[in-house]
């Protein structure tokens, strides 16, 4: 009835409406006010004067190489992860399977800064990779790119957000029946043939999941730019991390709102072309 | 004179303060058993509620501090970053939770006129009289002629360098100088970053540069476009970020010198690494840590109590504890006082040391660090700057 239906779906609404709509439309709000020196707050005169500061200092450019950055890192973790995903979907045995998934999970159980401070120890001049190339006469002085730069800043993110792209691409991959690979073999197509007229398509909204979730994730992250980036590198939240401090807080929301928008309307464009209401099976079959 | 409130809660600064307390006193009656709420109800003698930077923590020794000044202070750390300090004194909070807060020095000035700190009564704290003179006189104490902040802990910071690759270092040019491209860092805080490199232009370059601590627009603009030539000329290996990066930095040899906090250089030595602290020609950048009497405190009635708790700060005790946890110094002659009279508990020859070691810095050139210079969003603008160049 849809009487009880709305009544059973008003929580779970009212819910997402208190802890994700009311506060994301009060940054939209703010970011119109303007900042009032005398409280050190906001008062609602409005403004777009935190618009216009994201044109000053460079700011823009933070919010493109952003962009970049979180689009590179998902495009990267998306390469990596589909045979990572299809190794542990058909080639591993259930027990096996598990181990992986488990391998993969265990570096969550600390915390992304020292995830990312372990990388420092480990690309850094005196580090593993720096003393064995050493050791081995590959090269005769420590390699400095190997440390505060994009190079290990990617390499932070994959190590990071990794099993992000992973799981939704296992998870879209065990939503295809077998026959359909077995079938393809049968009427004669090769393993890449059966591997991109049929896999890859029907794994499109897992594939397209798991980059969303890297693309917000990398988007919203700071610590991997800040411990392993050059001198002053930046990423959104660091640049909005520095705006707060010195309480410029609608230029702070107006950030916030572009990428909030910016991601947005990512998903939509994402989701007309993969459609993501596959990975939960009405598109599957 | 009634203020008349508007219907909307969100069309005011001052209603959405209000609102901002309401949920702050409906969070804290949420969690009366943990929090320090309703310890003080529960407490009998005289409580306090202190708001501070983590290193002013003294964990279970504050029960001893209690029993020799009669008031139990309740620590709550305040993250130190004075950007969101001072918006949840304007506009959150923190006036509600707590009586005494302990900040970077700086912002003192402005926290008093906006009313959200009270002026503190020097005769109700007898032990400010054993503070030393220069600790006195930093320049965010006073406003009007009113103490507004009690200088609780200072020390003076610059440059840690390896004397194996270097020699004596005695300059910050060790961090511009080319030959040393890639091998220095600095903090990426322009807090300290701005004032160091305004120091060495002013000291060393002649640059006309007023205050280091307090730069003008056009100051700023010479400070800052001297350290994005430098940056982008590749001289920084990184800027770094907090206690266990700076000391990683040293530890793993990625850096020859760099500007930075002289706790560094102790946990260096521990590692086994020759590591020095510098004594710049141009003079240090010295740093308080300030107490000031939050206005919740005088609305509350607390202000006494608020009182005897600072008077025991500067008692000696506190002094010596903070000296031989952490290093730090409460800039008074009663921390020797304390360490004769108790030798059990502190070396008075150790005390004496740090306090020789921490006046002698101050005996030459020292640069106040300012948390909130008069052009502070500017300088984030410029920041912005340098980390895009």
């Amino acid at each position: 009835m849809p009487f009880r239906r709305t009544l059973l779906i008003a929580p779970p609404l009212a819910v997402v409406a208190l802890i994700g709509v009311v506060p994301l439309a009060l940054v939209v709000l703010w970011s119109f006010w303007t900042w009032d020196p005398a409280t050190y707050w906001i008062k609602p005169d409005l403004s777009l004067a935190g618009y216009a500061g994201i044109l000053n200092a460079g700011r823009w450019t933070v919010i493109l190489s952003t962009l970049v950055k979180s689009f590179g890192a998902a495009l990267l973790c998306s390469l990596l992860a589909y045979p990572l995903s299809y190794a542990i979907h058909v080639m591993a045995g259930p027990r096996i399977q598990m181990l992986l998934l488990a391998l993969m999970t265990i570096p969550f159980f600390t915390s992304y800064l020292i995830r990312s401070f372990s990388w420092r120890l480990v690309l850094g001049r005196t580090g593993a990779i720096n003393e064995t190339l050493q050791a081995l006469h590959i090269t005769s002085a420590p390699l400095d790119w190997l440390l505060f730069s994009n190079f290990a800043v990617f390499i932070g993110f994959v190590a990071s957000y990794l099993p992000f792209a992973v799981f939704p691409l296992l998870l879209s991959m065990r939503r295809i029946p077998p026959e359909l690979m077995a079938a393809a073999r049968d009427l004669g197509a090769g393993f890449w043939r059966a591997f991109f007229t049929i896999l890859v398509p029907l794994t499109y909204a897992g594939l397209f999941a798991g980059f969303l979730f890297v693309f917000v994730m990398v988007a919203g992250s700071s610590t991997e730019v800040q411990m392993l980036g050059g001198a002053g590198a930046s990423i959104v939240s660091v640049m909005i991390n520095d705006v707060m401090r010195v309480a410029n807080y609608p230029l702070a929301f107006a950030i916030s709102v572009v990428m909030l928008i910016t991601i947005f309307g990512m998903v939509l464009i994402g989701n007309a072309f993969f459609k993501l209401s596959g990975l939960f099976g009405e598109d599957a079959e | 004179m009634q203020q008349q409130q508007t219907s909307n809660p969100l069309s005011s600064n001052a209603s959405r303060r209000d609102m901002l307390k309401l949920m702050g006193l409906g969070g804290a009656a949420l969690g009366l058993g943990s929090l320090n709420l309703g310890r003080r109800a529960m407490a009998q003698d005289m409580s306090v509620a202190f708001w501070a930077t983590a290193t002013l923590d003294i964990a279970d020794k504050w029960q001893k501090f209690a029993e020799l000044t009669g008031v139990t202070p309740q620590f709550t750390d305040n993250g130190n970053d004075i950007g969101p300090v001072v918006a949840r004194l304007a506009a959150g909070n923190a006036n509600d939770l707590f009586d005494v807060g302990g900040f970077q020095g700086g912002a003192e000035k402005e926290l008093a006129k906006q009313g959200h700190i009270a002026a503190w009564d020097l005769s109700k704290i007898p032990n400010y009289a054993s503070v030393w003179q220069w600790a006195k006189d930093i320049p965010y104490l006073q406003l009007d002629g009113k103490q507004i902040g009690i200088p609780t802990v200072v020390n003076a910071d610059s440059i840690i360098y390896r004397p194996d690759k270097l020699g004596k270092v005695d300059s910050y040019g060790v961090i511009f100088d080319p030959k040393l491209k890639g091998r220095v860092a600095m903090e990426d805080a322009w807090i300290n970053s701005a004032i160091f490199t305004a120091m060495y232009l002013k000291e060393a370059e002649n640059q006309p540069i007023k205050d280091p601590g307090n730069l003008s627009e056009s100051e700023l603009g010479l400070v800052m476009e001297f350290l994005i030539k430098h940056k982008t000329d590749g001289q920084f290996r990184t800027f770094w970020n907090g206690w266990e990066q700076g000391v990683q930095l040293v530890a793993n040899e990625e850096v020859d010198a760099m500007t930075g906090w002289e706790p560094i250089v102790y946990e260096g030595r521990k590692r086994g690494l020759q590591v020095e602290y510098a004594a710049p020609v141009e003079g240090y950048e010295g740093w308080g840590n300030n107490t000031v009497l939050l206005k919740g405190a005088v609305d509350r009635g607390t202000s006494d109590a608020a009182h005897a708790f600072v008077n025991g700060l500067l008692g000696g005790f506190y002094g010596c504890e903070l000296g031989a946890t952490r290093g730090y110094m409460v800039p008074s002659d009663k921390n020797l006082e304390y360490a004769k009279a108790h030798p059990d508990e502190y070396k008075a020859d150790e005390v004496e040391k740090l306090a020789k070691h921490v006046q002698a810095k101050f005996a030459g050139k020292v640069y106040w660090q300012n948390t909130r210079p008069d052009n502070f969003q500017l300088y984030e603008e410029w920041w912005q700057k340098l980390r895009n160049a």
